[in-house]
């Protein structure tokens, strides 16, 4: 704990209450420095004007603190979060074709605009995540609470359970109304969000852990099994911001770099066998030694990406 | 039975050394081996990495264990060869108790501190083992696979779950508390994370106990003394002579100082064990339960005299001590290096205690040694109680015996 000594007092009490950080995603087990608890709103309201929001309640697990004057990474930065904010208007675009077709009851419709409604959510979650509540809104799972029935079973995932399990959309407006709106109110919150390194180095590592900690035993998408969509879009994002910060962590350690670099390669080409027209293929497609293959690869990969910050001089 | 102990001492070959593969440690039959009494356990040190042999093979009866059956995956053989490198160099500095340097406090550490900042000596010692899969296509190593290694194959009883079977890389580490495994697994799957899966693990225990044969302090779950009549591991000769491959064994050059390495998760049914009448368990496994002395015998150290009982009316026929080990000049080639663990898993969907032995044994041939102990025991009683779930053969690559070696340098040479 020696070295939060020196962080300002705002972060050093983030920093102390990690452990009570709610998350919907078990983010909150690895310790990073993120520590709102759930609904308290003292997080975002005691963050600097620059790092806004900082430790969302919603569990993103990454730090938006700090600065460097490295320049190469304050470009890295710049440019990722321009990449976010395309992503969030692809992201509205998109979610507004899921859930127009659930208004109008075409289950059909509903069902083939899920998985690419969520895409841009999935590049972009743990930075999504900065922005308070956002995460649990629209994205939690069902294990999140006690029953399915749960009013606070919301978000793309209570709507997945009635397009599959239910078969129908019934009952399903005012989820797809929610759902638009808490994407809206990402927009315009995150419009405050000024993207530190830390946040853009921590969020993609914490891509991957995503990856490895639901997709890969299929059970975000437990209904659909449209996992793979979510699969490949975390691997973007976090790809996206490696290939930014490439030539500040080139300069840092080339090992590193060049590692990270076939890691990439070898799980975009681990992916490339399950696509399938515009995505890819059903979760139950996963054959057990590619799986086995995904998982060192995304083991490797977190090994990996958990020393950029620290390669970088971040945090 | 004394006459026919003595004749039994006289015609072996190696007259003391058989005396300790009968669980003796002296001539009057045991009576210093009060297998209830209090023994001395010597302080945890830092095993030795270095030797012609694995030290984790020989080494004292652990009180904790960890066994992690990996695959490879996505590796040639360079990479293998670098990951069998950062295994060894793990482990050589984990056995060592050789500290972790300091590093940036904004990188992760070097070293999961679940143990503190020097962890201290812990008895640690790690085995790697081999499966038959390593010898496929995926390594050129066709042609060095050990003779007798084979996939486990289904026998008697078996119920082989594949999802807790086989396997290309066994680790198996113990050391003298749970910690100090849990340690060692996550410090190696870190420095091998890229190339390592899981396939199956268990964690299992022995009571804290003397290291010698006839003082066995160490029951199974079946509430038996286990490992009376095992070999003493600190016999050289002894393991010479059941254990460590030799070079007449018509074996690959690179696999002398190894050793065939089979592992049998072997699931109990403890509940149904312990409504089984006292006299039942003792004729199904061949001892008293709570002296371990053989039914012909008034202690533990005493030798069961099947000559002088050819219809079973003492020892049954059946007994799972008899047929494990006649006790015959013939089946002396039989006789294998136990090293199993208790472990318990929680319970089944039946609501029935998911306990049992992760049975272990080394020996020098795998044909002579478990798979002969194992076609007598087909079809014993005691199969009624147990039933095999999972584990693989492997072979325990040879030590690591000069500063700069490491563990596989021979077979991928």
């Amino acid at each position: 704990m020696k070295r939060l000594a020196s962080c300002t007092l705002v972060v050093a009490a983030l920093v102390s209450a990690f452990s009570s950080c709610a998350s919907d995603d078990g983010a909150n087990v690895r310790g990073t420095s993120c520590g709102a608890s759930s609904g308290s709103g003292s997080a975002s309201g005691s963050g600097s004007g620059a790092g806004s929001g900082s430790c969302a309640s919603s569990g993103s697990g990454i730090s938006n603190q700090g600065s460097t004057d490295n320049v190469k990474v304050n470009e890295a930065v710049a440019a990722y979060d321009q990449w976010v904010r395309d992503q969030i208007d692809g992201l509205l675009e998109k979610t507004k074709v899921f859930t127009d077709a659930v208004r109008a009851n075409d289950v059909a419709a509903a069902k083939a605009a899920f998985a690419p409604s969520r895409e841009n959510w999935e590049a972009i979650e743990p930075i999504a995540g900065l922005v308070p509540d956002i995460d649990g809104a629209v994205d939690s799972r069902v294990d999140d609470f006690a029953s399915v029935n749960d009013p606070k079973f919301t978000g793309w995932h209570r709507l997945e359970y009635l397009l599959w399990e239910k078969g129908t959309t019934d009952g399903g407006t005012p989820f797809a109304d929610e759902l638009d709106a808490e994407l809206m109110k990402l927009k315009t919150e995150f419009a405050k969000v000024k993207l530190t390194p830390i946040a853009v180095a921590q969020g993609s590592a914490e891509l991957i852990e995503e990856v490895s900690e639901g997709k890969i035993t299929g059970e975000e998408d437990r209904y659909s099994h449209t996992d793979l969509w979510d699969f490949a879009a975390n691997v973007a994002g976090a790809e996206k911001a490696f290939e930014l910060l490439k030539p500040a962590v080139n300069a840092a350690d080339a090992d590193l770099a060049a590692d990270l670099e076939s890691d990439f390669d070898d799980i975009d080409a681990a992916l490339a066998k399950y696509e399938e027209g515009e995505g890819y293929q059903s979760y139950e497609a996963l054959s057990k030694a590619d799986k086995g293959d995904m998982q060192a690869i995304l083991g490797s990969l977190s090994e990996n990406l958990a020393k950029v910050p620290g390669v970088l001089k971040l945090g | 039975m004394g006459l026919s102990r003595r004749r039994f001492l006289v015609s072996s070959a190696g007259a003391s050394a058989a005396a300790l593969v009968a669980g003796c440690s002296n001539g009057d039959g045991g009576g210093k081996a009060v297998a209830t009494g209090d023994t001395v356990v010597a302080s945890p040190r830092y095993l030795p990495f270095h030797g012609i042999h694995q030290t984790g093979i020989t080494s004292p009866v652990p009180a904790s264990g960890l066994i992690a059956a990996l695959d490879v995956v996505r590796a040639d053989r360079s990479d293998l060869a670098r990951m069998l490198r950062d295994l060894t160099d793990e482990i050589d500095g984990m056995m060592a108790g050789r500290a972790y340097p300091a590093t940036d406090p904004r990188l992760p550490a070097l070293q999961t501190g679940t143990l503190g900042e020097k962890p201290p000596p812990t008895d640690l010692s790690v085995v790697v083992s081999v499966g038959a899969s390593m010898f496929d296509e995926r390594f050129g190593l066709g042609s060095r696979k050990p003779r007798e290694l084979v996939t486990m194959p289904f026998m008697a009883n078996d119920k082989l779950d594949p999802d807790r079977s086989h396997g290309d890389l066994l680790l198996t580490i113990t050391a003298d508390s749970p910690d100090a495994t849990i340690f060692a697994l996550r410090q190696l799957l870190r420095r091998t994370r890229g190339h390592l899966v899981l396939r199956w693990m268990v964690d299992g225990f022995n009571r804290r106990s003397a290291p010698k044969p006839g003082q066995a302090q160490v029951r199974n779950l079946l509430g038996f003394k286990d490992g009376t009549a095992n070999l003493d591991a600190s016999e050289e000769g002894l393991m010479d002579e059941h254990v460590w491959v030799g070079d007449e064994d018509g074996e690959p050059a690179w696999a002398l100082g190894g050793s065939y390495h089979v592992v049998r998760i072997i699931r109990m049914f403890v509940e149904r064990w312990d409504r089984t009448s006292l006299t039942e368990q003792e004729a199904v496994i061949g001892r008293e339960k709570y002296t371990g002395a053989p039914l012909d015998g008034r202690v533990e150290t005493d030798v069961p005299d099947y000559d002088d009982d050819p219809k079973g009316k003492r020892t049954p026929l059946v007994a799972h001590i008899r047929l494990a080990n006649p006790r015959t000049r013939a089946t002396r080639k039989n006789l294998i290096l136990r090293r199993g663990l208790s472990y318990s898993r929680g319970f089944d969907g039946n609501g029935n205690l998911d306990q049992g032995l992760a049975f272990a044994c080394f020996q020098r041939s795998l044909e002579d040694g478990f798979m002969a102990v194992q076609r007598r025991l087909d079809g014993e009683p005691l199969e009624e109680y147990i039933q095999p779930q999972g584990g693989g053969f492997f072979f325990a690559l040879p030590g690591v015996n000069r500063r700069d070696g490491w563990l596989g340098e021979q077979l991928l040479a």
